[in-house]
């Protein structure tokens, strides 16, 4: 069995099923990519891994240190060491992004407030922080700012990625982070993901485009149509899709060509 | 015993006439005034079943605190009210009550004839005082009433800030309790004014804040209303010179049982001046709270700009908030934004902060700091800025 293995997954949002059987294993160390047109259940199954309260789970489960993790509270999920980079990161009014760092950093330490020796401290939190947004390209200038409220699509999506880095997941779900972006921001996030590649983290790369997959190469892609798995491969499969889109899996009305993303 | 007046005669001794004459006439409108009953708009939900008023007839303190005084610049006057009514009686007796009227309704009344405690704060012509001024008012026992009152006079120019503490010593047992104070903010004037009400869970608190600015003024209020069962606040502004800026803003958390009540005017009198309220609130458990604001344009009053907003994060199903913004403009020429809201923590907010870690509990905690956070940012001096920070982390829990 994977080190997270998503068995038979059905989920619905608002009465309507939306997965309709996903069965996937990611071992750390690997770099899956899901990848489907609009409306094929991508985004249901990055929620619906990290217990979004808006989508319910018909069947299946997700077995992860043992446990299934369908039946956990989502900050349970997160202390596990499952992370989600979210689609369309949400902005908090009042709370300033490193007091939210700070606290979802000793969050995972197990820091209740109480035991004092558990807490990240001053200079540590500074120098996990300063490496990072090197590598993001990103400056400090953001960290006083409430989360990510003004920021721009390019510093929501590398602000992702800093959570990512800083909290340090054994599984992360990357939900369309290379929507939005332009192309250096796009090779920053690459560049950090990269860096984080290895045997303790596993990778499940959810994206509509292929672009993002020509700077984080993926062990795995796994084509999602209309709730399940049509096609699983190695990085060929992305190659394929390239050139055809989704269209032979697409009724004909629907748009046929992987259109490239237009960047503003 | 009771509120009356051998009752008054024994609390009150030794201060002057004219200001016994003054008690003893609102000692009559007391007497003389019904409960305000809830067929009247302005308590229409205000439910005061419980109050036993003749059973609080006792007071702990007759002048209150002595405020520590630290350096002043010559001709500042900083004393308990009790006190300055007797040195400095030609500054006062023109202004005290003439604000916070004593005939406006029967706790009003009982204020004015029974007040005890309270500061008098006077800052003459062109002064600036850099340090803010700190008024403190203590309860320490249940059963009885503490009442101060504070009247502030800011002279042309003069420039300062004031803080009213009303703090409750190991007081959790039913008691009555105010906290008024009187404003006058002078030509060209700037004051920063920020009232913390943290008496005891068990108190019934009524309490008028009323500021009046003259041409060119600038008043920053800051209300902040955490203790007392019941507590019922009227925060009130008149701009009656060209140039006047009111800033009104408050905060309040209510949990358990608590019940709170804000009444708002922004009173424009006449034209080119600005008012900007903003209250935010937040409950929990089955506390209960209502704002009601008006802003009223006069009909010389052209120009003006005013803005009211009423915001209310409810955490729980049973609380209950209700927001009620008015409008009275006489003139076309004015700007007037107002709105309300009520609601819940937003799931979505909840979901993204629990996505990092973060427990339940303490991500709703965040969240209502960060709701509470962006009018922190407008409280008008730092060191009480660090004292309501305190209060409610400690009460956010």
């Amino acid at each position: 069995m994977a080190d997270f293995e998503i068995k038979d997954l059905r989920a619905s949002v608002e009465g309507k099923e939306i997965l309709k059987g996903v069965t996937l294993g990611i071992n750390k160390g690997e770099v899956h990519a899901v990848m489907g047109p609009n409306g094929s259940g991508k985004s249901t199954l990055s929620y619906a891994l990290m217990g979004h309260p808006g989508y319910k789970i018909d069947g299946g489960e997700v077995l992860f240190k043992g446990q299934n993790v369908l039946g956990l509270e989502p900050d349970v999920r997160a202390r596990l060491g499952i992370f989600l980079a979210f689609q369309y990161p949400v902005v908090v009014p009042g709370i300033s992004m490193t007091n939210f760092l700070r606290t979802a950093i000793n969050a995972q330490r197990g820091y209740d407030g109480k035991d004092k020796s558990k807490q990240v401290s001053p200079k540590e939190f500074r120098s996990m922080l300063k490496g990072e947004l090197e590598v993001l390209h990103m400056d400090d200038s953001f960290l006083p700012r409430y989360i990510n409220d003004g920021f721009s699509g390019g510093e929501k999506k590398r602000a992702e990625i800093l959570q990512m880095a800083m909290l340090k997941p054994e599984i992360a779900i990357l939900d369309e982070t290379d929507s939005g972006l332009d192309i250096d921001s796009i090779k920053f996030v690459a560049e950090a993901v990269n860096r984080m590649r290895g045997p303790n983290l596993g990778v499940l790369i959810i994206t509509h485009y292929t672009r993002i997959l020509e700077f984080i190469k993926p062990d795995f892609v796994h084509v999602l149509v209309d709730g399940r798995f049509v096609l699983s491969g190695g990085s060929e499969v992305a190659d394929r899709l390239e050139t055809t889109g989704y269209s032979e899996w697409m009724e004909a009305d629907e748009p046929a060509v992987l259109a490239k993303e237009e960047v503003s | 015993m009771g509120f009356n007046a051998e009752t008054l005669e024994q609390a009150v001794q030794g201060e002057p006439d004219w200001l016994l004459d003054r008690r003893r006439t609102a000692l009559s409108s007391f007497e003389r005034l019904p409960l305000p009953s809830r067929t009247d708009e302005e308590w229409r939900r205000t439910n005061l079943a419980g109050l036993d008023l003749p059973a609080y007839a006792r007071f702990e303190q007759r002048n209150g605190h002595v405020p520590e005084r630290s350096a002043l610049p010559s001709g500042v006057i900083f004393e308990p009210l009790a006190i300055a009514a007797q040195r400095h009686a030609s500054l006062i007796e023109p202004l005290l009550f003439s604000l916070v009227r004593a005939d406006r309704d029967r706790f009003s009344a009982l204020h004015a004839a029974f007040f005890t405690g309270g500061n008098f704060v006077y800052v003459p012509d062109g002064v600036t005082i850099d340090e803010p001024i700190l008024g403190q008012h203590f309860s320490h026992e249940g059963g009885t009433s503490v009442l101060p009152h504070t009247l502030i006079v800011a002279g042309k120019g003069a420039r300062f800030n004031y803080l009213d503490e009303y703090i409750a010593e190991g007081d959790e047992t039913e008691g009555y309790r105010s906290g008024s104070a009187e404003i006058f903010v002078g030509e060209g004037a700037e004051v920063g004014y920020v009232a913390v009400q943290k008496w005891g869970r068990n108190a019934w608190h009524l309490a008028d804040q009323r500021a009046r600015l003259e041409k060119d003024s600038t008043l920053k209020l800051f209300n902040v209303t955490l203790g007392a069962r019941f507590s019922k606040t009227r925060v009130e502004a008149s701009l009656v010179g060209p140039g006047a800026t009111a800033e009104l803003k408050g905060i309040y958390f209510a949990s358990g049982e608590q019940f709170f009540d804000f009444h708002t005017l922004q009173d424009h009198q006449v034209g080119n001046t600005t008012s900007d309220l903003l209250f935010k609130g937040a409950l929990q458990d089955v506390a209960r709270t209502v704002y009601a604001g008006l802003i009223r344009i006069e009909k010389g009053a052209a120009r003006s700009d005013a803005y009211q907003a009423n915001r209310n994060l409810v955490l729980s199903d049973k609380a209950k908030a209700t927001s009620i913004p008015m409008l009275e403009i006489d003139n076309n020429d004015v700007r007037c934004t107002h709105g309300a809201t009520v609601g819940p923590v937003d799931p979505n907010h909840l979901f993204y902060l629990r996505s990092r870690g973060i427990p339940e509990r303490t991500a709703k905690r965040m969240i209502v700091q960060g709701f509470f956070g962006q009018v922190l940012d407008r409280i008008p001096f730092q060191q009480a800025r660090e004292l309501i920070e305190a209060e409610l982390e400690a009460r956010l829990g």
